[in-house]
């Protein structure tokens, strides 16, 4: 419980950026002519307009709230990789109930799209937490096997029975109805989807509740020792349940605001790696529910920028990914090294 | 080899476990090293071994400065050690784990390759009855401890370095082992013999070194002193253990039912346990370690489910084959190791103190009144340091069981179950521990206790009952124990004769 | 009746050989975590040993050298879960996944010149067309099936009867008790990791060099994670490794022959199989492995939770 002292609070972050941006230099140093104009170009496609900006946005909402199902787990001590695949499910269930109510007014079809979405979320979560907590089974290993098997359940549905016969080759959905999108609004140019305003909600929400709370407690005494929190009355498989189920809602709900507000409709493609960005986001973050919110910010730019990469340096969208993953080493590394430097 | 220990210093952070100790071992004595736990015996013995480098001093072999910088290094000159905690690999059969310590080990292992057997010879000598291809985790402690020699006689040593080896066995296996200890003296070894208990020193040794504090007290042939001049000597001029008093339990009528319980944790059973207990009796488990005392501990608290049989206190029925509660509030319970089993060692004191009425704490808690409260405790129960706020894994031994037992025992229990209590601590917070376990059976409380110590349990307890391949197989009157009785019914002889 | 028998045998020489790379990863990730560290990267070390290898065989026209230069790839990935985990005591769950991110990063980064580029392969065995009946046989047992199904009894044998064996179970089993007897259990560790990075790559060769002869980003689809998983199921034992692989590449080849067979059930709902069937048997493995042990005892503070 003991907290990070307010020097290291303020240095880990500076450093980690400063490390950062120097290897990503280094990277773009060897890839492309003039590295500090491709940073520039990268930072630019970011942040750097109202466009640039909404796009930013739309990419940090499902990592925002992909990080969130992996640090909630987290703090009973489960270390889940599954946002993507319980993505996906949440957008396959979601779909369902629009293509069930194609013609249903709004009051109907929002509420039903919704529940639908988070119920199978939960069910996509809910499952490894059951695994784990009644046969012991790895929630790691558990997770990431069924990704794989949500990302095809989603590859069946829209090649087969919910494909749009006018598609042609093409495989998805028909368009969702007005009737299931989220209401977005333009501040200077940048528009503001409220999706994202739930998920900041959604982690200043789990923040109070896990910082405050008993049961916030109880999950850091499952942590630490089951043994220790069995004296207390505290249920280890139903706490394990429970954070795996709202786990795997919150991911649900970035899915079917893939579908309904991104695309428009479920098709393949509805992720680009949201559920392994969001893991990222939620150890960089230290598995802080509010530390979040600014690095999902980044990570969304980070990703948003590929198209800036793509057009200034001909850097296709893997150099974004390899930048996430030199991001997440350097920061580890930096930290492992500080804890091992003040031990 | 004449070994000597010349002005050894260490300190870990604030604690001087070692200050200018000089200490000779002449070849084929047998030196038994005698002091309270926490006296720097162990830590001695561990720079010797290579395994702590000094602050300051010197270690002579022969005369010659040696700088022992690794086990590597005392192994190869001659010097081998027996830890409390074996250094032996469960998962890994007898053979492979003194293949593993073997110094000629070759590189190919096969069953029948005759260099791979030659590591078998000291064990056929010393321990004929032990399969080279069980794993270790399938041996009992005197076994493992008897590989655990096998394994450093193999690096040729010729100083053996035994760490506390009698408090893992029985009377039985003790007196082995003191055997063996003088066949390895007069084939030439030398032996330290790490100890606490006077019986060790009396038994084998032909000199002992006293240890007080870090400090290396005194060294006299062990036939010049008798028990109550080591005693001071250990313990210090003019301390006594405090007297504790344990009243008789004040009715016979049964309080507390252990009813035919059975379970199973693991490759761990108990089996058919029946038990009964009036208020205020204190009913004493002895037995071997890895007999089931653990698992028993916890089936009788509620921590382990039953597989049949029930627990009634006072009537009613607290854990059966269907339903256990763990956190029953009648129950005070003081588990075996407790860092591992009744505290969050990386979460505060005060959230410790409080799991026992955690239902009772408001969903959204007032932190500064449960402070409050944990501080009050801490002061009641000389826990120390005093900080509501410490991690409690920053806690010694003792103050971490003060704690648990603040916790557990704060407000009259009426049963309680103690596994190992005093394990690891000294003297004085071993009584500490005692007088609050007993003032619970003064006010009523039926009190489980499981030990290792068969004279502490011979001491205070109403009644022993000795368990063995997870049963109980026989409980006696405090006043009709007899340590060598029960030593046979704990290595399951008594059991084989009747 | 022979038109079954020919089924079955086509399917497990078909799983055999979608095995392979599986088996190959498998192998390296079971001597990963014998030595106490588990790696999630091995997705991303076996996408730089596809790309790696597919390239420079692309480019020199030689498969062999394609081999090579993917295990050099898979080694030096695998470094950087060693420095970050070794060097810093990153948590290796959230170092594997850095990896993993690095390797599929880098992967389709270099890999993408290569994207939709012809190989010719190995080439076919000629001297033995006078056998026509061993013809499927042998078409079957290509490079790569061969020597994966060669050194799985070189590693079952290397781990349980020679010394360095033996060193490698120790400190998998207890860090503790290796320095006991002067063994240096970060450099075992360090041999561990490297081992199954190198491992990883070749079988990520497999994959595009022999197996599918194409190279598209992220081609390996989890079985470089599916591996992870298939080491519980192969209770960390080499000689085990085969079957557990086959799990993974029998239901693969099961659901491409039911599909050529005309199966009417979407081969997207078949292509499920190959990560519901590991799981299940997971699941079986899972309560057995923790009753009659297995799990190097260094793996499961690991398996316990995020520190």
């Amino acid at each position: 419980m003991t907290e990070p002292s307010v020097l290291r609070r303020y240095t880990v972050p500076l450093a980690a950026g400063v490390l950062f941006v120097a290897v990503a230099l280094a990277f773009f140093a060897l890839n492309a002519p003039a590295p500090f104009a491709v940073f520039g170009a990268m930072v630019q496609g970011a942040y750097g307009d109202g466009f640039a900006l909404s796009i930013s946005l739309v990419k940090a909402t499902p990592i925002l709230l992909c990080a969130l199902s992996v640090a909630l787990p987290a703090r009973m001590g489960l270390i889940t990789v599954g946002a993507e695949g319980q993505l996906y499910f949440g957008a396959l269930t979601g779909t369902g109930a629009v293509l069930g109510l194609l013609h249903a007014p709004a009051w109907e079809l929002l509420p039903a799209m919704l529940g639908a979405a988070l119920a199978g979320g939960a069910l996509w979560g809910a499952v490894p937490g059951l695994l784990r907590a009644r046969l012991s089974v790895n929630e790691t290993i558990v997770t990431i096997l069924l990704n794989y098997v949500a990302i095809r359940l989603v590859d069946f549905v829209v090649y087969g029975p919910w494909k749009n016969a006018a598609n042609l080759g093409w495989p998805a959905t028909v368009s969702f109805p007005a009737a299931a999108v989220f209401p977005a609004f333009t501040v200077h140019g940048t528009t503001v989807h409220a999706e994202f305003l739930v998920a900041c909600a959604a982690a200043a929400a789990l923040h109070g509740l896990v910082s405050r709370s008993r049961w916030g407690l109880s999950l850091t005494l499952l942590r630490s020792n089951r043994r220790a929190a069995s004296i207390a009355g505290v249920n280890y498989a139903r706490n394990a349940v429970a954070v795996m189920a709202i786990a795997g809602m919150l991911a649900g709900f970035a899915g079917i605001m893939q579908a309904a507000d991104v695309q428009g409709r479920l098709q393949p493609d509805i992720s680009v790696g949201y559920g392994l960005s969001g893991f990222l986001v939620a150890w960089l973050a230290g598995q802080n529910f509010l530390r979040i919110i600014p690095l999902s910010l980044l990570m969304g730019g980070l990703t948003a920028s590929a198209d800036a990469l793509q057009l200034f340096a001909q850097l296709p969208f893997a150099s974004t990914v390899v930048l996430q993953g030199l991001l997440f080493g350097s920061v580890l590394a930096l930290n492992g090294w500080l804890r091992r430097s003040k031990a | 080899m004449l070994v000597a220990l010349k002005g050894i210093h260490k300190r870990f952070g604030s604690v001087h476990a070692n200050r200018d100790v000089h200490l000779q071992i002449g070849a084929g004595e047998v030196l038994a090293l005698l002091g309270e736990n926490g006296a720097g015996k162990s830590t001695l013995m561990k720079i010797l071994y290579g395994f702590y480098a000094p602050d300051a001093g010197e270690i002579l072999i022969d005369g010659v400065p040696v700088r022992m910088d690794s086990p590597r290094t005392a192994m190869s000159r001659g010097i081998g050690m027996v830890f409390q905690h074996f250094s032996l690999v469960r998962e890994l059969s007898v053979r492979e784990n003194l293949l593993l310590a073997y110094p000629h080990s070759p590189w190919w292992q096969g069953r029948a390759h005759a260099r791979a057997n030659r590591v078998l010879r000291r064990l056929r000598e010393f321990a004929p009855d032990i399969d080279p291809d069980a794993l270790v985790s399938q041996l009992s402690v005197g076994e493992q401890q008897q590989v655990e020699l096998v394994k450093v006689l193999n690096v040729d040593a010729r100083l053996v370095i035994l760490d506390e080896p009698t408090s893992v066995l029985t009377p039985p296996e003790a007196e082995r082992l003191w055997a063996l200890v003088r066949k390895l003296a007069e084939a030439g070894h030398s032996v330290v013999f790490i100890t606490h208990k006077l019986e060790d020193v009396m038994a084998c040794a032909d000199r002992v070194a006293i240890m007080r504090a870090g400090a290396l007290v005194d060294v006299r042939d062990a036939n010049r002193l008798n028990e109550q001049q080591l005693v001071e000597l250990m313990m210090g001029a003019g301390a006594h253990s405090a007297a504790i008093e344990v009243d008789a339990p004040a009715s016979a009528v049964a309080r507390l039912l252990v009813a035919a319980v059975s379970a199973t944790r693991d490759v761990m059973h108990i089996e058919d346990i029946n038990l009964e207990l009036a208020a205020g009796e204190i009913l004493g488990i002895a037995g071997v370690a890895g007999n089931g005392q653990a698992l028993l501990a916890d089936a009788v608290a509620g921590f382990a489910p039953l597989t049949a049989g029930e627990v009634i206190l006072a009537g009613n029925v607290l854990h059966s084959a269907e339903r256990s509660i763990a956190h029953d509030p009648r129950i005070g319970y003081i588990p075996e190791n407790p860092l591992r089993n009744a505290v969050a060692a990386d979460l505060s004191n005060y959230i410790n103190l409080l799991l026992r009425r955690y239902s009772e704490v408001a969903f959204f808690p007032r932190w500064e009144r449960e402070k409050t409260a944990a501080r009050a405790l801490i002061k009641r129960f000389d826990v120390r340091p005093p900080l509501a706020e410490l991690s409690s894994g920053a806690l010694s031994g003792g103050n971490l069981q003060k704690l648990v037992i603040a916790r557990e025992l704060s407000r009259p229990r009426e049963l309680v179950v103690a596994c190992y209590p005093t394990m690891g601590l000294d003297v004085h917070a071993a009584a500490a521990v005692y007088q609050h376990l007993f003032a619970q059976a003064r006010a009523g409380a039926c009190v489980l206790w499981i030990s290792e110590d068969l004279d502490d349990l011979m001491r205070y307890a109403h009644r022993i009952a000795v368990l063995y391949h997870g049963r109980i197989v026989v409980t006696v009157d405090h006043r009709d124990a007899d340590r060598h009785v029960l030593g046979r019914w704990m290595t399951g002889a008594a059991a084989a004769a009747a | 009746m022979h038109a079954a028998v020919v089924f079955l045998a086509q399917l497990l020489l078909a799983g055999v050989r979608s095995s392979t790379p599986v088996l190959l990863v498998l192998l390296g990730e079971t001597l990963t975590q014998r030595v106490g560290v588990i790696n999630l990267g091995v997705e991303g070390e076996m996408l730089v040993g596809a790309a790696g290898g597919f390239a420079i065989t692309a480019v020199t026209g030689n498969p062999w050298l394609g081999l090579v230069a993917a295990m050099l790839a898979g080694l030096l990935l695998s470094g950087a879960h060693a420095l970050l985990c070794l060097g810093f005591k990153v948590n290796q769950i959230a170092s594997g996944v850095c990896v993993l991110t690095l390797g599929s990063g880098l992967s389709a980064y270099y890999g993408a010149p290569y994207v939709g580029r012809q190989i010719a392969g190995f080439a076919n065995p000629s001297g033995f067309a006078s056998m026509p009946a061993l013809a499927p046989l042998l078409a079957a047992l290509t490079p790569t099936v061969v020597i994966a199904l060669a050194i799985t009894p070189m590693i079952g044998v290397w781990l349980y009867k020679t010394r360095t064996g033996l060193i490698w179970r120790t400190v998998g089993e207890s860090t503790e008790a290796a320095r006991m007897v002067g063994i240096k259990p970060w450099r075992v560790q360090l041999a561990g990791i490297l081992a199954g990075g190198l491992l990883a790559g070749l079988g990520g060769a497999a994959l595009s060099v022999d197996y599918t002869r194409t190279w598209v980003e992220g081609m390996t689809a989890g079985r470089g994670l599916v591996a992870v998983g298939l080491v519980v199921v192969a209770r960390w034992n080499p000689w085990l490794a085969l079957p557990a692989a086959l799990l993974f590449g029998g239901s693969e080849a099961l659901y491409l022959r039911l599909q050529s067979l005309g199966v009417t059930v979407s081969p997207y709902l078949l292509s499920t199989l190959p990560y519901l069937i590991p799981l299940a048997v997971l699941l079986g493995s899972y309560r057995s492995a923790r009753r009659t042990g297995g799990m190097p005892q260094e793996l499961t503070s690991i398996f316990k939770g995020v520190q």
